[in-house]
């Protein structure tokens, strides 16, 4: 058995847990794109980071992917972790500004407006189709091909499949492609109507014991980095 | 072949090779870089030329490894005298032979000659370029041939191994290596032993070794030279650390571009099976251990350790986040040691020298030698091996030669894509992973580009994330988007079409890169942009708020890069294509639009628009400056004056006519108002008129121009000066609704030695301006001046005219390479029998009764690289010698004398005017400055360009609009057809020399000493240009039929 501490809580857990789900063994919600329970952890959204070790010297990991480890201090909703999520929905909703899924995060996040060019893309290369094909219906139809920005998911060759099966598992876990989100505003404008209900609470508040509910999930109070 | 069984036989061996070799060899590097140099014939001219000539004794031709020199290739070493030759060519071999080897005679002409001595170097040692070189892994690449062990074994190879084998246990050797301090040349430093101790405490049946030389850096080739040069030496350390974890199986993985490494590296394996150094029973004692070659697809990202094993499992080459580190589950989901090929070349140094040695070189906590590969732009391209610690100075200047071209150092890109840049304020740093990590780089594998003034830090910065946007695995959003996005970013900035904003969003986004990605390759992708925005944010700021590029390099800012560097703008593509086409009225108004004294700049101007002309980038410059004196030259007349359509009848003071007020009164006069310049002397021009002496700037000529602007409307008032006859508040009470103050920069700074102040020392300023105004001025017959700049040869060349004077001698405490005046200048000066002491500076004025009898100087030498890039001059103690002297002519700066009492002006401690540098307001509202008289003495054209934002800036105060500077992309106003060039004309062209009258005969009175370029010359120098500024206009035609098309 393994002990860490976790957004000041002291936790005992089983080896080879990972911090994502040590922390919703204590029902911290951490935000994620690219995992699935019954999906082997891949690391590729980032944006369940969380900053773990002691200061000055902590860094942001992956918690899907990262292994408990005796004594390690972990925070999960930090200064830093949030400003570092906000990017990275930032940069998601950028390539695909019309998933709700992804309006909502950032919304959630407090992300107001997106600052970079918007692709109108559906796929943030989450990979979970390529690991449902191939992990759970034994398929391996589809992958990556290419690397850096030309990366993309196909099957071999860009060729109709003769393994598919059109399952539509892939379809059927993808978190970008099925919600358009239809609102009124311009497709770089986040909306979050829907979910805008939290108030805004202190500047910065690195160990987290938000009284609003589940903790810290709406990341309002963390404004744009100090410049 | 035996194999060898114990030390013993591998010791026997060792002599056999040993008596065996001759001491008489011919070396020839057959490194890479000499590969392209065409060693291979150099070193097969050789052969055949010893069979051919027959010494009458065996004498061996050995193909190296790389010896680092490669900007000499290729290199050839003669022994046992050891003779260095350089740049050998195949038909040098004969005579080589012939004459060094046989006759023992030393062929001067193929030895390296040191750049700042000047003498010819006969060895190797001696060379500058591998004094400051510790070079212990890459020593013996420039003895052996990579293709024999028994090469390897004479220099004691294997020694470490059978040391380690017959006598020391695993902790031992892991104990030695912690101890040595050694650490992970690959970049990120990890200590060595310790990595090795957690691979030896992990349980496991199978272990595994990798060596890792999938070296992608774009400029960094030392593992390559050291797997091609040396590949036994990486050998024999992986087979140590092998024995030290207890790994049976090893792999190198290498970059399928390297095909010497894969193939010297295949043969080393093989002989070193065949002697048993390899395989089942090493040596005979009780390890076994094998290696296999895996060859890599040249994927950057595939040096990431984790993305490594993933390739050699025959998967993607994809990172995936550690821990589990490879120490735990590496290769096959065993517990595996992955170094580079440096590290491991590192070991048999520790184990046969030990650790106590190792740790004695180099920093704290870096402990040994690096090899870092030096390019870009510096003199010595190469590899350098050096101690940890050593300063960037020490290897750019030093070892590297400095810059070329005479051009300024800007900064070096440490460590690769993923590195950062240096800038020169930190020349001083000494180089280990921690302080290079400080400053925002990082070792790295050790590449090092050398950047001049010529290059765009953010052009720099782009062509990194372009890189680095393509050669991201994908896999984690940070880096593929990150990498993407900042790419995005700066290709607006590069194109000018950068926000205000892109700066702060940048910097976050690189932040959230550097923090949020999964490997190294992304957690260091930002490094290129946060170093640059760390130390060159005003770079970034000129392309984005001022539209400027500094260095002259993105393309879509700058379109011509002369017409860019030109302070004033003007249109240089557009004139010389006139003058390419026999058009030369219409270039003379091209010229005239932009500039209101072209005749002056067409003789005087500094014109850096030569300096970053495309042409002279490894040719010579086009001759713009005197392509425009052929125009005024040549022009029938000097063209209308164009007048202003709405005259405003406002009237402007403007206080000096130099080049500042002249160009100002001009510009107002064209937008409708009524400047009235105000000059001190009686004659118009300032320093035109009184500084620059007849046989540069003819008063005629000067006089042409100034005729010019009085056309235009302007009236020039003289003997009036600030403070004597009119104030400001006298000039605003009389109705003036503006005042520009462009007084210059006239008195001469002190020399502070002592009797400065005797009779016969004056200030060259003092002594041109009395010249000008045909005061009489005695001097001589010995003249002495002192200064390297322009005015200093002015005024000895002044000097040289006058009657009575006998020998004119220039003082200058550096050497001619860094005088700032110019080349031509020097040249003329020296031609005309005029003496310069270089490297001397003044100490005291020897007088007799009150009167400059001698001078006293000291020499100076030229000490460690100032920040400014020149070398310090330093001061020879006891090297004091005398000039015999009758007027000691001082010129080493000027400053401001202005009369501001009261006047609401604020004047900085050096005596100059402040302004507002955009739009050169001063506190006092309606009054403006420029010119020498706010930036101390600088140039003609930079004077003129200050008139005209003064004149913008007037226009807009009187318009009573807000003060804003406008800032547009550089583009030409019209398109021009190409000339086409035949093949002929194409070999045959050339930059004209400068027709100049003869020193005997110029010497003799003031007349004008260039004579211009006839019409034929100036055609065909004009035909000669590159033309930039079509580059742009196609790119934007094109476009805009894209436009159309859809």
């Amino acid at each position: 058995m393994v002990t860490l501490r976790i957004n000041e809580l002291d936790v005992t857990l089983e080896e080879g847990t990972t911090l994502l789900e040590a922390a919703q063994f204590l029902g911290i919600e951490i935000p994620t794109l690219c995992y699935d329970d019954g999906l082997s952890p891949y690391g590729a959204c980032r944006l369940c980071v969380v900053e773990i070790g002691k200061e000055p010297k902590t860094r942001l990991v992956s918690a899907c992917t990262y292994p408990v480890e005796e004594g390690l201090v972990v925070r999960t909703h930090s200064t830093r972790v949030l400003q570092a999520r906000k990017m990275l929905v930032e940069l998601m909703v950028s390539i695909a500004p019309r998933s709700k899924t992804l309006q909502d995060l950032a919304a959630q996040l407090g992300v107001q407006q997106v600052r970079f060019e918007t692709r109108d893309e559906e796929c943030i290369l989450c990979g979970l189709c390529v690991r449902i094909c191939k992990e759970q219906m034994q398929s391996g139809a589809i992958g990556f091909a290419e690397r850096g920005y030309r990366r993309r998911i196909t099957t071999p060759f860009d060729r109709k499949s003769e393994i598919c099966r059109t399952c539509g598992a892939c379809i059927y876990i993808c978190p970008v492609c099925q919600l358009r989100c239809q609102g009124p505003k311009p497709p770089t404008a986040i909306c979050g109507s829907c979910l805008q209900l939290s108030p805004s609470c202190a500047e910065v508040y690195d160990d987290l014991m938000c009284y609003m509910g589940p903790a810290g999930v709406c990341g309002t109070c963390v404004k744009a980095p100090n410049k | 072949m035996r194999r060898l069984q114990d030390p013993a036989t591998l010791e026997q061996w060792r002599e056999q090779i040993r008596q065996q070799q001759r001491p008489e060899k011919i070396t020839v590097c057959n490194g890479t870089g000499c590969h392209a140099y065409g060693c291979e014939k150099v070193t097969r001219a050789f052969v055949e030329e010893l069979e051919h000539q027959k010494p009458g004794r065996s004498i061996e031709v050995k193909a190296t490894g790389c010896h680092g020199f490669c900007e000499r290739g290729p290199i050839v070493t003669v022994y046992p005298e050891g003779i260095f030759y350089q740049q050998v060519k195949p038909e040098d071999v004969s005579e080589i032979v012939r004459k060094t080897v046989i006759n023992k005679e030393v062929l001067e002409r193929l030895l390296y000659v040191d750049p700042m001595t000047g003498q010819r170097v006969i060895h190797e040692s001696q060379v500058p370029f591998y004094q400051k070189q510790q070079r212990l892994l890459l020593g013996a690449n420039g003895l052996i041939d990579p293709t024999s062990i028994e090469d390897y074994v004479a220099l004691g190879g294997y020694g470490a191994l059978a040391k380690v084998l017959y006598g020391w246990s695993a902790e031992e050797v892991i104990a030695e290596v912690k101890r040595s301090g050694l650490r992970g040349r690959g970049g990120a430093g990890f200590p060595t032993g310790l990595k090795w101790e957690l691979c030896r405490q992990a349980r496991s049946d199978t272990k595994y070794i990798i060596c890792n030389a999938d070296e992608g850096d774009p400029g960094a080739y030392m593992d390559r030279s050291l797997l091609e040069g040396n590949p036994h030496s990486v050998l024999e350390g992986m087979i140590i650390g092998a024995y030290a974890i207890g790994a049976s199986r090893g792999v190198i993985y290498v970059r399928t571009e390297y095909p010497l490494a894969v193939k010297n590296v295949t043969r080393a394996l093989e002989q070193a099976r065949e002697y048993g150094l390899l395989g089942d029973r090493i040596l005979g004692a009780d390890f076994s251990f094998d290696v296999e070659i895996r060859r890599g697809a040249g994927a950057f990202v595939s040096g990431e350790e984790t993305a490594l094993i993933a390739s050699i499992e025959g998967r993607k080459a994809e990172p995936r986040q550690r821990p589990p580190y490879p120490v735990q589950r590496g290769l096959w989901g065993k517990p595996t040691v992955i170094n580079n090929v440096e590290t491991w070349a590192n070991v048999p140094l520790i184990i046969n020298q030990g650790a106590d040695w190792y740790s004695r070189i180099g920093t704290e906590k870096s402990k040994g030698t690096k090899i870092f590969s030096l390019v870009g732009k510096i003199h010595n391209t190469g590899l350098v091996e050096v101690p940890m610690g050593i300063t960037l100075k020490e290897i750019i200047y030093e070892i590297g030669g400095g810059i070329p071209r005479g051009k300024r150092f800007k900064a070096v890109q440490t460590g690769g894509p993923s590195g950062g840049c240096i800038p020169a304020e930190l020349l001083n740093l000494p180089i280990d992973y921690e302080r290079l990590t400080e400053a925002g780089s990082m070792m790295g594998s050790g590449g090092m580009v050398v950047m001049d003034e010529d290059t765009c830090m953010v052009d720099v910065a782009r062509y990194f994330m372009d890189f680095l946007r393509d050669e991201s695995c994908g896999k984690c959003l940070s880096c593929r988007e990150g990498t993407e996005r900042m790419f995005e970013i700066l290709s607006r900035i590069c194109a000018g079409q950068g926000r205000p904003s892109d700066l702060e969003l940048l910097e976050e986004l690189a932040h959230a890169v550097k923090e949020t990605s999964m490997c190294g390759l992304g957690q260091s992708a930002a490094n290129p942009v946060l170093s640059t925005l760390r130390y060159f944010r005003k770079e970034y700021e000129a392309h984005i708020l001022q539209k400027r590029c500094p260095a002259a390099v993105c393309r879509e800012i700058v379109s011509s890069p002369c017409q860019h560097a030109c302070p004033i703008g003007a249109e240089v593509p557009v004139y010389i294509a006139l003058i390419a086409h026999g058009r030369f009225a219409e270039a003379l108004e091209v010229v005239r639009k932009d500039n209101p004294l072209p005749s002056v700049c067409g003789r005087v101007c500094h014109h850096p628009c030569e300096a970053k002309c495309r042409a002279g980038d490894g040719g010579e410059p086009i001759a713009i400056r005197a392509l425009k004196r052929f125009l005024t030259d040549h022009a029938p007349s000097l063209g209308a004056p164009r007048r202003a359509v709405f005259p405003t009848g406002e009237r402007v003071a403007i206080i000096g006519s130099g080049p500042a007020g002249l160009t100002c009164a001009a510009e107002l006069a064209q937008m409708g108002y009524r400047p009235t310049v105000f000059e001190a002397l009686p004659v118009v021009g300032g320093m035109l008129a009184v500084g620059i002496p007849e046989h540069r700037l003819p008063k005629k000529i000067l006089q042409a121009d100034i005729e010019a602007i009085k056309a235009l409307g302007v009236t020039i008032q003289t003997n009036t000066a600030l403070g004597r006859e009119i104030t400001l508040d006298g000039l605003f009470a009389q109705g003036y609704k503006a005042v520009f103050i462009a007084t210059g920069a006239h008195k001469s700074v002190r020399l502070n030695i002592p009797n400065e102040d005797a009779e016969g020392v004056l200030p060259a300023m003092e002594f041109l301006k009395a010249v000008n105004l045909n005061e009489t001025v005695k001097i001589g017959p010995r003249v002495g001046v002192i200064g390297g700049g322009n005015a200093a040869v002015d005024a000895a060349r002044v000097a040289r005219r006058l009657p009575g004077v006998e020998s004119v001698s220039m003082i200058y405490r550096r050497t001619r390479n860094e005088m700032p005046a110019f080349a031509e200048e020097i040249e003329a000066a020296l031609e005309e029998g005029i003496a310069i002491h270089y490297l001397a500076a003044p100490k005291r004025v020897i007088t007799e009764e009150n009167r400059v009898k001698a001078l006293e100087c000291v020499r100076m030498k030229l000490g460690p690289v100032e920040s400014s890039g020149r070398r310090q001059p330093l001061p020879i103690a006891g090297s004091e010698f005398t000039l015999d002297l009758d007027t000691l002519l001082v010129a080493i700066s000027e400053q401001p004398e202005i009369a501001l009492q009261d006047s609401q002006i604020r004047v900085s401690p050096w005596g100059t005017i402040v302004v507002d540098p955009e739009t050169l307001a001063t506190d006092r509202p309606g009054v403006f400055a420029g010119g020498d008289v706010v930036t101390g003495p600088k140039t003609v054209i930079e004077a003129m360009a200050a008139g005209k934002i003064a004149a913008r800036s007037i226009d807009q105060y009187l318009r009573g609009v807000p003060l804003t500077p406008e800032y547009a992309l550089t583009r030409p106003s019209r398109y021009l057809e190409p000339s086409v060039l035949s093949e002929d004309e194409l070999l045959t062209a050339r930059r004209p020399p400068m027709p100049v009258r003869s020193s005997a005969e110029r010497i003799k009175d003031f007349h004008e000493v260039e004579l211009g370029l006839t019409e034929e010359m100036a055609v065909q120098e004009a035909r000669r240009c590159l033309r930039c500024d079509l580059e742009i206009q196609k790119s934007q035609a094109q476009s805009a039929r894209e436009v159309i098309a859809r």
